[in-house]
């Protein structure tokens, strides 16, 4: 396993990417990182207080097409996150916090589908007591999800 | 002048805090990328709309969704202002992080005349209606100069060298 990793962290397109002085490099694929979140959280958390009774105005129905803007900021951050596990991989492939992370965007990311059938069952949207758990769930679950990855930046 | 400004803000007893607890850095750290996901999603949302897009939310009912932007606003500037005060000397000369104040002064700008010229018109919109062409640019430059924030705060330890 460790082999494996070593032979991901040396491979030529990860030396370039750590090594190369270009900000449209390691800083742009960071950034791309850092935008995937704030598109896929802060979509999750706009649903998830919507569904908690904040701005009770907005029609749960808007949010019909929310999930493919979540579903694009997790892809763009799938793809980012591999570069830059690549760049960096006999750390964080041995770091306990990076797969306490990797879990916690599994359940965000399960979250998901089941919130979007939770208020869609009925076709034009209603809040159900599930919806509210799972709301409640998906906002833990990804303030968690940030804490551990701004971890693995500071500590 | 911000060398003075520097050695005045690091003495400080809030700065000896933020640097001097290993936790909290990574404490406002994660509050500052919470505060981030807010209000990109909160303040896109209203962008968007402004925008012309989500039109079956009519503009009234997108503006309960902005207080959520001001909390994430509110979030980031304790939380900025805080790094700020632990290391001023990483951001007062870095290009990136005056960048990021201009976009920051762009937005609030926009904000503050969108709101003065707009604020009691803007009520009265329609729901399914399309939007003048003052607001699709409002919106607009909201949306690009949050993201120039998030962009240049990216970059932060890359153009300038900061942590």
């Amino acid at each position: 396993m460790m082999n494996l990793l070593a032979a991901l962290e040396n491979s030529s397109f990860s030396v370039w990417l750590r090594g190369s002085p270009s900000l449209f490099a390691y800083p742009a694929v960071l950034t791309f990182h850092t935008l995937g979140l704030g598109v896929l959280v802060g979509t999750c958390m706009v649903l998830d207080l919507r569904i908690l009774g904040f701005a009770s105005a907005v029609p749960l129905a808007t949010f019909a097409k929310s999930f493919r803007v979540m579903w694009l900021g997790f892809w763009v951050n799938a793809l980012s996150g591999a570069l830059l596990f690549a760049a960096d991989a006999t750390t964080k492939g041995t770091t306990t916090v990076f797969f306490a992370k990797l879990g916690l965007i599994v359940v965000g990311v399960a979250t998901i589908p089941m919130i979007r059938r939770a208020i869609f069952r009925n076709g034009a949207g209603a809040v159900t007591p599930g919806a509210r758990r799972l709301a409640v769930v998906s906002l833990i679950v990804w303030v968690a999800a940030i804490a551990a990855g701004r971890l693995m930046a500071y500590v | 002048m911000s060398d003075q400004i520097v050695v005045w803000l690091k003495a400080t007893a809030l700065s000896k805090m933020v640097i001097g607890y290993t936790w909290v850095w990574p404490l406002c750290e994660t509050l500052h990328f919470v505060g981030l996901a807010l209000l990109l999603g909160a303040a896109g949302f209203f962008d968007l709309r402004l925008m012309g897009l989500l039109r079956r939310v009519s503009v009234a009912a997108a503006m309960q969704m902005r207080v959520w932007a001001a909390v994430g606003v509110l979030i980031n500037l304790v939380t900025g202002t805080l790094f700020f005060v632990g290391a001023p000397d990483q951001y007062i000369t870095n290009p990136s992080w005056w960048a990021k104040v201009a976009c920051l002064l762009v937005a609030t700008i926009n904000v503050a005349v969108f709101e003065t010229r707009y604020g009691k018109e803007l009520l009265t919109l329609d729901p399914d209606a399309d939007t003048p062409a003052a607001y699709k640019l409002a919106g607009a430059v909201s949306l690009m100069s949050w993201l120039g924030v998030l962009v240049f705060g990216r970059m932060l330890p890359f153009i300038g060298n900061a942590f």
